[in-house]
């Protein structure tokens, strides 16, 4: 996936009015709580099979940090 | 001859892992039952393959539609006089994740295929008068969870079935009731807690009184549910939560 298509998807699936970067701290966005973590766990399995765990969740910053988990190599 | 008329046919699904093996392995250390558990991977449940009166049966319960094939196959001759639902799969997705697709995936184990077994096993063929059926619910079916809306709904639909079901049957003595545990140690569990948080986790285990719960307190309960000694109980949804939903 093109990491632009990612950043738009990601910003439909959280809802997040800003619009994200690579760079943007999805955990000083205003609608960050536990609710888009888990919203985040899920499109993350969904388009990626990748299991984000709690511990996962709880190192996560900025979108980029998100990409690593996922790993690099699944975006062109 | 009288050796015979005592034994017990009981069929269990979900077999191999989780509650419904911790039942098996509990139902086995009677020799009077005969143990027929349902499940995919029979690999799962090796240990156990090479007892006499344990029969497996590899299946997957999504395939609805050739249930009866199977128990035509497998069960001939055979009358059930107890049956846990035990198979069941758990989820956490946020609504506006849902697809039609998942829902009815949820359903279709959780649920469909415990209608569609139950809709063999009130057939006279298939079933003793004063038989007894335990579908496993949850407290989810009850209380709600975020996240939780497919698994919450298929387990409140269990209790929908129990409840009529029971008066269905009534008439041969065949009791239907189902069992709602709150959060017991199964690889279910361990898989829910992975995607938690220490902190959210700790909270979990917080929510429930008496500690989380051991699979041994539920195939317990799910004995006697299945025994002479539950004779009267019908209809019913048996909490099993440490506590957990009475707070």
């Amino acid at each position: 996936m093109e990491k632009q298509e990612f950043l738009k998807n990601l910003q439909e699936v959280l809802e997040v009015e800003q619009t994200l970067t690579v760079e943007t701290n999805l955990k000083d966005l205003d609608e960050w709580d536990s609710m888009t973590a888990m919203l985040l766990i899920g499109y993350v399995s969904d388009e990626f099979g990748v299991t984000l765990t709690g511990d996962n969740i709880g190192e996560i910053s900025t979108v980029q940090s998100v990409i690593d988990f996922i790993g690099e190599s699944k975006f062109s | 001859m009288l050796e015979v008329e005592s034994k017990k046919n009981i069929l269990v699904t979900g077999a191999t892992s989780g509650i419904g093996k911790g039942l098996v392995i509990s139902l086995l250390q009677d020799p009077e039952n005969i143990v027929y558990g349902i499940g995919r991977d029979e690999e799962k449940i090796s240990g156990l393959l090479d007892k006499q009166n344990f029969k497996f049966i590899a299946y997957d319960l999504t395939d609805i539609n050739s249930i009866e094939n199977m128990f035509r196959d497998k069960f001939e001759n055979v009358k059930f006089d107890g049956f846990v639902h035990c198979a069941g799969m758990e989820e956490t997705i946020p609504i506006t994740l849902y697809s039609p697709e998942k829902v009815l995936q949820i359903f279709q184990i959780n649920v469909f295929s415990a209608i569609e077994l139950l809709r063999l096993l009130s057939k006279k063929k298939y079933s003793e008068n004063n038989a007894s059926f335990v579908l496993l619910s949850s407290v989810m079916g009850e209380l709600g969870q975020a996240g939780k809306v497919g698994y919450c709904a298929s387990k409140a639909a269990l209790l929908g079935v129990v409840k009529s079901l029971a008066l269905e049957l009534a008439k041969r003595e065949i009791r239907v009731n189902a069992v709602s545990p709150g959060i017991v140690n199964t690889p279910l569990t361990s898989q829910l807690f992975q995607q938690l948080d220490a902190k959210n986790v700790d909270r979990i285990k917080d929510m429930h009184p008496m500690g989380i719960g051991k699979v041994d307190d539920v195939a317990d309960l799910l004995c006697f549910l299945l025994s002479e000694k539950a004779r009267w109980i019908t209809g019913q949804n048996l909490k099993i939560d440490g506590g957990y939903s009475v707070q």
